[in-house]
Formats: C-alpha cells, sequence, structure tokens
C-alpha cells in the first residue's frame, strides 16, 4: 500500500535544508548575544585580536556613544548570526510562497496554518502576560518594598522613593499619543488591504499595505526618538532610563519588546507586500496576508494595554516633560 | 491479636521517637524529625506524623491492592478479560473518598500554619542577616550588645560537629517569644532551625520575620544549616543557637554580651558555668 | 485496516544526509529525539553520579570546592529535564505516535518540527560551552541551581557562563514551544474521518494537554530569563535588584509560573503511555476513559494556579500561603482519579508481565509514593520544616525520575519493536527493569530520612550524622548504573540480532492504530486514511 498513490489532501514536505540552516544561525546568533553584551573575554590587553573579537561590544558601543574608546568588533559575531537567520528566513518563507503558489494549501492545511498561527499568537501573548506581570509588581507593590528596610541598603534614600507611583515618567499625551494614533490608523489601512485583496482591487491592496508598512515605520521612528529624548534625559534627574531602577527598566522592556514585535510584524507586512507587488495572493486565498494582519492587530492591543497602563495609568503623579 | 498490637505499638514508637537521646541537632543515622524545641515544633511534628499516617495507609491501599490485582488477574488465573470499562458508582467514590481525606487533612494544616505565621506579642527581637558566608547576629532590644558575626569552625576546632558549630552562637532566653527579623547582605540564604521548627529566606531588600519559643527545661545549643543555595560556600554557614535560663540571658547581656565565666560544657540542656 | 504492509522498494527515502538532517518525517525526527534523549541522559547521568559519588563520605572528595559541585547539580537539573525528558516524552514518542495514533501522515508542520529539534542540539552545545567558561569567582560555570534564582545568578555569576545557559534555555525553549504550536495544531486538525475527540487515544490527549501547557508557560520563562539577562549587563535593568527598587523574589514567582507547568510538562505524557501498556497487557480497554482524558485536562489547568508552593518560605503573606496549601491539594484529587482507574482497568484484566508493564506497575506504585510525599509538601506548616531538604529531592525524583523516566522507558520498550522493526532480547531488559528499579529506591528512598533529620539541599558537604543514609543513598547509584549499562546493551544487542518483529507483536490488547502498521511503519503512512467505526463504545 505503501508506495500507491497518496489519497489525502494534507502536505507531505520533502526534506528542507532551512530547519538546519535555523539551527546553526542560532547557534551564531547565540554566541553573538553573549559576545555582545557579555564578552567571552576580558579587556586585559594580552592577546588583542581575540579581545577585538570576542570583548564585551556593549561597551564598545557605549563608549563610542559618549565619544571616547575605540571601536572593536564585539558586534560581528551577532551581526553575522542575524543575518545568517535574516537568509534563512528569506529561504523559508520563499518555499512556502512557492508551495502557496503550487496549490499545496488545500483547505485543511489552510485550516491548519491558521490554528498555528492562532497558537503562535497566544504564546506572544504570554509573553507580554511575563513583562506586565512584573510591570504591574513594581506599579502595585512599590510602596511594601520601600518601606521594608531602608536601613539595610547603602543607598536608602534614593530606594525609598525611586518607585514612587508615576516617577518621572514619560508623558502619555506626546508622542505616545501620537503613536497611538499612528497604530490604530495603521489597524484601518490594513483592513483597507484586506478588503480591497477579497474584492481583487489589488490596486488599493498595494496602497494599503504600503501605508501600514510605512505607518509601522514611522511608529519605530517615533519610539526611537522617544528613548535618545530618555537617554539624554537620564542624568538630569529623570528616572525613566532603564538602568536607573526598576520601574525604568519596566518600561523599556516592555515597551522595547513591542517595539521589537512592531520590527517583526513590519518585516512580516513587508513580505505580504513583495509577493502582492510579484503577483502573488488570490481574492479567496491569501492566508500569508491574513496572518501577518492578524499579527499586526495583536501588536496594536499589546501597545494599546501598554499606552493605558504604562504610559497614562501608572504615570499619573509625575511626568517629565 | 496481642501479637500484632505488639508489633504496630512498637513500630509506632520507632517510627515516632526514634531519637530518645541528643537531639537538638541532626541523630546520627536518623530517620525523623528532629526533638522539637518550641510549641510550633510540636505542633509540625503532630501534623507530620498525623499525614504521615493518611499517606502511609493510603500507599499500603494502593500496595495491596496492586499486589491483589496482579494474583488475581494474572493470565495464568484469569485466561479471559472482562469487558468493564465504567461503573459510575465506583468514579464516583474515588473521587470524593480523596477529597474527604484531604478536607480532613486540611483543618489541622490551615491551624498549623496560622499559628506559626501570625506573629503573637513577642518580648524580645533578634535580628539576622546572611552574608556570604556567614550569619550576622543583633539585638536591637539590647543596644549595649554589639552585633556579631558567627563564622563557622573548620574540621580541627569543631571535631564532630563540623559543618554545626561556629565561633559565636546566637544566645537566646528560655521560654521568651523571640521575633526574628531575617534579611540577607547580598545572595539568599534560608534561617533554618529544625528543633524550633523554623525556616524563612533570607533576601536582599526585605526583611522577613518569623518567631520561635523554646519550651522551659530545653536550655542548650541547638543546630541549624543555611537552607537556601548561597554559592561556593552554601553547605558551611552553620547556624549555632545556644538557649539559656533567663537569668543567665540577663547577665549575659549585663555583661555586653559575655559570658562572665567561660563555658565548659552545656551538655544535659544547662550550662554548667566555670566557677 | 489490515494488511498495510511494508514495501521497501520504493519509499521516497530520501538519501542519508537529506534524511537526517533535512528530514521532514515525523518517525525520523523522533527517532532523532530519541537518540538526543539518549545522549542528553548519558550525560545528565554522569554528572549525578559524580555528585552521589562525593556524597558518599563526608568531607569533599571529588569536587575542588563548593561552586564545582553547584554547577554540576544545576546542570543535571537543566540537562535532565529540558535535554533528557522532554525531549523523550514530547519530541520523541510524541512525534512517532502522535500522527499514527489519531491517523494522521505526518505532522502539521513538518519543516517546523524539524526546527524543533534542530534547537536542540543547539542549546545542549549552550549549556557544555558554559561548563568550561568563567562563572564566578569561584570557578567555572554556573552554579546557581537549575531554578536560577537571583542575586546569585545575576550578581553572583558575573562570567559569561550563566548567559550561555540563558541562550541555551530559550532556544530550548522556543524549540519547546514550536514543538507545542505543531502537536496541538496535528490533533486539532489531522485526525483520521471518525477519530473524535472523544475516541483519541489518551496518549494523544496527554501530548495535547502538554501542548497548551508548553504554549502558555514557555513564553513566561522566556521573558523572566529576558529579565535576568539585561539585569546582568552593567548599566542594564534592575528587576531583580532591591538597590534599583526591584524584588529578587519576583523572579521566583515567574519562574515557578512556568515551573509548576513544567513538572505535569514532564509527567502528563508519562500518564498517557502508562495508560496505553495498563490496558493492552491487562487485555482490557481504559477503565473510565472520559474521567482519565478530564483528569488529565484538570491537571493541567489547576497546575496553573498553584505555582508559589515553591516559595513558602520566602516571606509570603500567610493567606496567600493558605490559598496555595488548598489549591495544590486539589491536584490529589484528578491524580487519584488516574490511579485507580488503572487499578480499574487491570481489575478484570487477563495481566500478562511483559517488561512494558513490568515498567508500568512500577510506575504506578513509585508515582503513588512521590504523589503522598508531595501531599505532605503542601503542607505549608509542615513544609516549613522539608522545604530545601532531601525530603524534597526525594520526592520530586520518585515523581520525575521515577515517575517520568519509568514511564519513557515502559513507552521505549512497548513501542521499541514497533520504532525499530526488532525485537529485544527479554533477558537483558528484564536485568535493566530490576537493576534499575531496585537501584533509584535505593537511592532515594532513605533520603526521605536525610531529608526528615534536616539534610539541606545542594550541599558538597555534610555533618557526620548523615553519613549512613547517605552511604546508602550512593550505593544504590553504583545498581542503577549496572542497570543503564544492561540498557545499553539490550540496544545493541537488539540491532546485532535484528529479529523482526511483526505488525502487532503484542497480540489482542494492543488496539491503537499503530498496530495496524508493519514495524517499522512505512516511510510515509496513511496514504489512504483509516476510518474509525462510528459504534466504538467509549
Amino acid at each position: 500500500m505503501a508506495g500507491h498513490a497518496v489519497e489525502h489532501d494534507y502536505h507531505l514536505i520533502p526534506p528542507s535544508p532551512w530547519p538546519f540552516l535555523s539551527g546553526c544561525a542560532a547557534l551564531v546568533w547565540g554566541l553573538g548575544m553573549v559576545t555582545f553584551f557579555a564578552g567571552l573575554v576580558d579587556r586585559t590587553g594580552s592577546s588583542p585580536m581575540a579581545e577585538w573579537f570576542f570583548a564585551n561590544g556593549l561597551d564598545t558601543l557605549k563608549s563610542s556613544l559618549t565619544g571616547d574608546g575605540s571601536l572593536s568588533g564585539g558586534w560581528i559575531i551577532l551581526l553575522v548570526g542575524c543575518l545568517f537567520a535574516a537568509y534563512v528566513m528569506y529561504g523559508w518563507w520563499k518555499d512556502v510562497a512557492a508551495e502557496s503558489a503550487a496549490g499545496d494549501h488545500t483547505p485543511v492545511v489552510d485550516i491548519g496554518l491558521r490554528y498555528g498561527m492562532i497558537m503562535f499568537i497566544m504564546q506572544e501573548a504570554m509573553f507580554f502576560v511575563g513583562w506586565f506581570w512584573m510591570f504591574f509588581e513594581l506599579g502595585l507593590f512599590h510602596k511594601v518594598r520601600a518601606t521594608w528596610n531602608p536601613d539595610i541598603l547603602e543607598n536608602a534614600a534614593g530606594y525609598a522613593d525611586s518607585m514612587a507611583p508615576g516617577v518621572t515618567s514619560v508623558d502619555a499625551w506626546h508622542l505616545p499619543l501620537m503613536n497611538t494614533l499612528i497604530l490604530l490608523l495603521s489597524g484601518t489601512t490594513v483592513t483597507w488591504a484586506h478588503h480591497a485583496l477579497m474584492h481583487n482591487d489589488r490596486k488599493g491592496a498595494k496602497w494599503g499595505l504600503f501605508l501600514t508598512i510605512a505607518l509601522g515605520i514611522i511608529f519605530t521612528w517615533l519610539q526611537l526618538i522617544e528613548y535618545a529624548e530618555l537617554f539624554h534625559l537620564r542624568e538630569s534627574g529623570h528616572e525613566a532610563w532603564i538602568g536607573n531602577n526598576a520601574y525604568g527598566s519596566a518600561f523599556f522592556m516592555a515597551t522595547g519588546f513591542h517595539g521589537f514585535h512592531v520590527l517583526i510584524g513590519t518585516i512580516f507586512l513587508f513580505v505580504c507586500w513583495v509577493r502582492l507587488l510579484k503577483g502573488g495572493f488570490k481574492p479567496e486565498k491569501h492566508f500569508g496576508f491574513e496572518a501577518a494582519a492578524w499579527y499586526w492587530h495583536f501588536v496594536d492591543v499589546v501597545w494599546l494595554f501598554l499606552f493605558a497602563f504604562v504610559y497614562i495609568i501608572f504615570a499619573m503623579n509625575g511626568v517629565a516633560h | 491479636m496481642r501479637l500484632v498490637h505488639n508489633i504496630t505499638a512498637s513500630l509506632a514508637l520507632l517510627l515516632i521517637m526514634p531519637g530518645i537521646a541528643f537531639a537538638n541537632k541532626p541523630t546520627d543515622g536518623g530517620y525523623w524529625l528532629q526533638d522539637a524545641a518550641t510549641p510550633v515544633m510540636e505542633e509540625l511534628t503532630k501534623l507530620h506524623n498525623f499525614v504521615f499516617w493518611i499517606i502511609l495507609g493510603i500507599t499500603l491501599f494502593v500496595m495491596v491492592m496492586m499486589g491483589w490485582i496482579m494474583f488475581r488477574f494474572s493470565a495464568k488465573r484469569n485466561p479471559t478479560a472482562s469487558k468493564t470499562t465504567h461503573h459510575v458508582g465506583l468514579e464516583v467514590a474515588w473521587t470524593i473518598v480523596p477529597i474527604i481525606i484531604l478536607l480532613v487533612m486540611v483543618v489541622p494544616s490551615m491551624r498549623l500554619l496560622y499559628f506559626q505565621d501570625a506573629l503573637p506579642e513577642t518580648e524580645m527581637t533578634i535580628k539576622v542577616t546572611g552574608n556570604t558566608w556567614n550569619w550576622e547576629y543583633a539585638y536591637p532590644d539590647h543596644p549595649n550588645v554589639e552585633s556579631f558575626i558567627s563564622n563557622p569552625l573548620e574540621k580541627e576546632d569543631a571535631g564532630d560537629l563540623y559543618l554545626l558549630k561556629t565561633d559565636a552562637s546566637l544566645v537566646v532566653p528560655v521560654d521568651t517569644k523571640i521575633k526574628v527579623l531575617i534579611t540577607s547582605s547580598n545572595n539568599l540564604h534560608s534561617f533554618a532551625v529544625p528543633a524550633f521548627g523554623i525556616k524563612m529566606d533570607a533576601v536582599p531588600g526585605r526583611i522577613n520575620e518569623t518567631w520561635f519559643e523554646v519550651n522551659p527545661g530545653k536550655e542548650g545549643t541547638y543546630f541549624g544549616q543555611c537552607s537556601e543555595l548561597c554559592g561556593v560556600n552554601h553547605y558551611k554557614m552553620p547556624i549555632e543557637i545556644e538557649v539559656v535560663s533567663k537569668e543567665d540571658f540577663q547577665s549575659w547581656v549585663a555583661n555586653d554580651g559575655a559570658f562572665t565565666t567561660a563555658v565548659v560544657s552545656y551538655d544535659n540542656g544547662s550550662i554548667v558555668l566555670q566557677d | 485496516m489490515a494488511g498495510i504492509g511494508y514495501d521497501d522498494h520504493d519509499d521516497g527515502k530520501p538519501g542519508f544526509f537529506a534524511r537526517w538532517f533535512y528530514s521532514t518525517n515525523h518517525k525520523d525526527i523522533g527517532t532523532l529525539y530519541l537518540i538526543f534523549g539518549i545522549i542528553s541522559g548519558i550525560i545528565g547521568g554522569y554528572l549525578s553520579f559524580m555528585m552521589r559519588m562525593e556524597l558518599s563520605e563526608p568531607g569533599i572528595q571529588i569536587f575542588e570546592n563548593g561552586h564545582a559541585y553547584n554547577v554540576f547539580a544545576s546542570m543535571h537539573g537543566l540537562i535532565m529535564i529540558f535535554f533528557m525528558v522532554m525531549p523523550a516524552v514530547i519530541g520523541g514518542f510524541g512525534n512517532w505516535f502522535v500522527p499514527i495514533m489519531i491517523g494522521a501522515p505526518d505532522m502539521a508542520f513538518p519543516r517546523m518540527n524539524n526546527l524543533s529539534f534542530w534547537l536542540l542540539p543547539v542549546a545542549l552545545i549552550c549549556l557544555l560551552i558554559s561548563f568550561f567558561v568563567p562563572g564566578s569567582a569561584s570557578g567555572n560555570g554556573f552554579g546557581g541551581g537549575w531554578v536560577m534564582y537571583p542575586p546569585l545568578s545575576t550578581s553572583g555569576a558575573p562570567g559569561p557562563a550563566f548567559d550561555f545557559i540563558i541562550i541555551g534555555l530559550l532556544a530550548a525553549g522556543f524549540s519547546s514551544i514550536f514543538g507545542a504550536i505543531n502537536f496541538i495544531t496535528t490533533i486539532l486538525n489531522m485526525r483520521a474521518p471518525g477519530m473524535t475527540m472523544h475516541k483519541m487515544p489518551l496518549f494523544a490527549w496527554s501530548v495535547l494537554v502538554t501542548a497548551f501547557l508548553l504554549l502558555l508557560a514557555l513564553p513566561v520563562l522566556a521573558a523572566s530569563l529576558f529579565m535576568l539577562f539585561t539585569d546582568r549587563i552593567d548599566g542594564g535593568t534592575g528587576f531583580f535588584d532591591p538597590a534599583m527598587g526591584g524584588d529578587p523574589e519576583m523572579f521566583q514567582h515567574l519562574f515557578w509560573f512556568f515551573g509548576h507547568p513544567e513538572v505535569y510538562i514532564m509527567i502528563l505524557p508519562a500518564f498517557g503511555m502508562v495508560s496505553h501498556v495498563v490496558s493492552t497487557f491487562s487485555k482490557k480497554p481504559i477503565f473510565g476513559y472520559l474521567g482519565m482524558a478530564y483528569a488529565m485536562v484538570a491537571i493541567g489547568v489547576v497546575g496553573f494556579v498553584v505555582w508559589a508552593h515553591h516559595m513558602y518560605t520566602v516571606g509570603m503573606d500567610v493567606d496567600l500561603k493558605a490559598y496555595f496549601l488548598a489549591a495544590t491539594l486539589v491536584i490529589a484529587v484528578p491524580t487519584g482519579v488516574k490511579i485507580f482507574s488503572w487499578l480499574a482497568t487491570m481489575w478484570g484484566g487477563s495481566i500478562s508481565f511483559s517488561i512494558p508493564m513490568q515498567w508500568a506497575l512500577a510506575f504506578i506504585f513509585l508515582f503513588v509514593l512521590g504523589g503522598v510525599t508531595g501531599v505532605m509538601l503542601a503542607n505549608a506548616g509542615v513544609d516549613v520544616a522539608l522545604h530545601d531538604t532531601y525530603y524534597v529531592v526525594a520526592h520530586f525524583h520518585y515523581v520525575l525520575s521515577m515517575g517520568a523516566v519509568f514511564g519513557i522507558f515502559c513507552g521505549f520498550y512497548y513501542w521499541f519493536g514497533k520504532m525499530s522493526g526488532y525485537l529485544y532480547n527479554k533477558w537483558l531488559a528484564a536485568a535493566h527493569f530490576w537493576l534499575f528499579f531496585i537501584g533509584v529506591n535505593v537511592i532515594f528512598f532513605p533520603q526521605h530520612f536525610l531529608g526528615l533529620n534536616g539534610m539541606p539541599r545542594r550541599y558538597v558537604d555534610y555533618p557526620q550524622e548523615f553519613e549512613l543514609w547517605n552511604q546508602v543513598s550512593s550505593f544504590g547509584a553504583y545498581i542503577t548504573l549496572a542497570g543503564v549499562g544492561f540498557f545499553l546493551l539490550m540496544l545493541v544487542e537488539a540491532f546485532i540480532r535484528k529479529r523482526p518483529a511483526g505488525a502487532n507483536y503484542w497480540g489482542d490488547g494492543a488496539t491503537t492504530l499503530e498496530w495496524t502498521l508493519s514495524s517499522p511503519p512505512p516511510y510515509h503512512q496513511f496514504n489512504t486514511l483509516p476510518r474509525i467505526e462510528q459504534n466504538d463504545e467509549h
């Protein structure tokens, strides 16, 4: 019976190099992460070659930002890892797009892809649960912590009030409000693109998607401006910097990981846009596009939570600007 | 019947009271809880033994059932298998009965928890700080007693009490409700004294509290060990507590935290002082 | 469905490299997982054996200092959990048999399946690197325990060793998340016609519940690992640094929110396998099938709301402790349902004591033992005396080292012929079972005594009072090692002798779909999907 005709609609895939290469890329990327953030060797000057490549890369970045110190190559392995990963992503995605075009994605496979995407978004949501949990712990119970034992800590004074509600947070009604509107707008443009695609208005779909991507990039850009501003304010008593206190940490990591997901979403939409330009997707079958749209809406919702809690509710008492 | 009774009685004795002699530290080859020196530990031991009989019963029940099933329904004795796959009554029973057992257990369990955790009106306070790797003790109620560090003794000095004995023990009075404040200067530690039934983590940036009251007549030296992984010398930061009579404690405090005369021995539950 | 032959002239098998490195075949990937699990098991077993040798008498014999011992203990935990048990039960048996049992030709996302596998060697390499790079001032490697509590994992371990562990665990975590997505999609979307959820074999149920636990718990671990990672950077975050307003205990909450579901992730698939074995060798269908399936669902759900029972001594509010005490005890109820259902399955059966059945019976007995000490530990009051002592070590080794691992061996012997196509030698297998069974009991039973008597965990050296039971325990390690030797011998012997296994070598009792296929199954099974009759009586 084996060897006879396949009588089911499932998608059996021939051997593929991409998973194995992904593993290799992950290894390089991991080495790069450790090198860049921790450093494999100490900077002692005994072996300059090894130190140029393998000493902490973040230090170099910091010293070059503040204008002293020479450049070194602690970032190279990380960059190679990222490029490797990008190459694998390109190849893998291309295969999937080709399979889709070849009609391998039968209705049952299409349902499977939907399940898969829903599960993926569920796990992303749980990832943010971790960050919000941390944020709420710091925001809600700061008083408990501050009154525990100011006497045994060296910097007792700073400790006692560093978590006072909304210590010098970012003003929600400037850039963050702008960003909220941008993301909400991008939610409408992506829906526009979707409807256009369903009605076979390919021109409208291209424009809608293009605008969505553009709005995503603007969002990221504004976020970077906000971070840069906080960076400059970090020494003038502004508390919301990543390394200044736990509140700053929670603020930066939560918004930072959200920003990272915006980036992924933007890439996802960009890939769809390229496929669209190349004539991919049909009015009745375009799950790649829908998955990107789902993901984009997810990122949008996370932002609304961030905006409501991190920027508004927990920042009522003291605002920086 | 008499034989059975004798066996169960001696078994029970064996299981519940293994250490008759010196038991304010681990017993040699011991297999049960250390002897209780505080009301909390007494209650804890009681609950432990109560739960122990329950879980022993459950284990034996399952064991006997399994043994019987393996014997009675082996392929040799029972060549044709039945086809029964449902019995509502049975399924309800083995859901309800465990719930009842748990309810029986949860009442004393909660009582113990709140007895342990609800701090009574304490008569004095001591403060314990975990360092890497020793304990530091302070007496906030007795400002003339300076805080001191209790280092573990090396093998040559400690002898048989290696990894238990320190160079300076925490001194507390008997029959007194004592509040213990516990914190840490760097890593996590845990302040644990088995005979007192206390174990509380020392966490940097936080003061935890617990309490103990050594029963009258239980003067002596008690030992505990750090119980939260804290690095290379985690195994080597013992806790040594000397419980003395109230009078001895008063004179110890009056002498700024020193016994006027050298301690010869603290066997038999009370301190013998040299003249 | 009888008569699916094994057609070996045109099986569509690719060449060696493409087959094993670029694989998209669930059975080949399952095999890779199992081989990987065995290798990790040997590494993790070596670590634990060295610890047992160190502890066989007071004094420091083998290790340089306490740090070296802590490194071994930490890595033993991490490797056994993430690289032995999880790959074996979920990756290995899950991949092999979930698609077959539900009548599917492969997993839903065959390529992503292979990604799940290849992230694991990457992760293991990262962990192994960490042995040899600076950890703390006391030496190489990370010695902060598998739970990785800060500050010992932040300011207490400044070297890159722990960064490698973080990267490795992130890779392993993503591997499991992708695996979970794959299993959920496969089980929900690819069941054969007529295979309703309530007809699905219990192993598939157990993997479904496990996959949901993975999907919801692991991202929280990933977040907390990232927090550790950025906390460790100079000038980085201060989530767990009290001097910056952070809280070291918050990590414990985040960690155990993952960590408690994690223990069910390890044990649930074993439940599933044991159910099949008990039913097969009693020649009876599972008693109370629905109760069994929903007991696993209940265990999974309740497993998410009991995490802080690992933290009774951190100084939590007493009312919180009372809640976690009560919630934890609740888990005993669905667990009891499973135990009694297994007994009832055997009741009235016609039991043959083949090797897998021996493992299954031992599993039930030992799991009960480990379970009841869990009930003891759930009592927050008593836990004060037992927390972080060897009683806890004994408890979780009874449920994991004997629960999960006995489940793995149970499944391994049950399906070995199906996977390899060869029969194992019964005598070698029996020697493996008995030596292993006696060995682990000799190791871990005395540890209850040590714990009651007050011996704390993670000690490289101990007061002389603890010597007796430590000696006994270390002696058990030799017996277990001999057992593992027989396991490897059994493997080698079976592959040398090549005694062919028939399609259904267990006879009437084995009723799930894998027994309708040849041994080993064709490279792609079910080109025509099987049809499940509607009048099945579940």
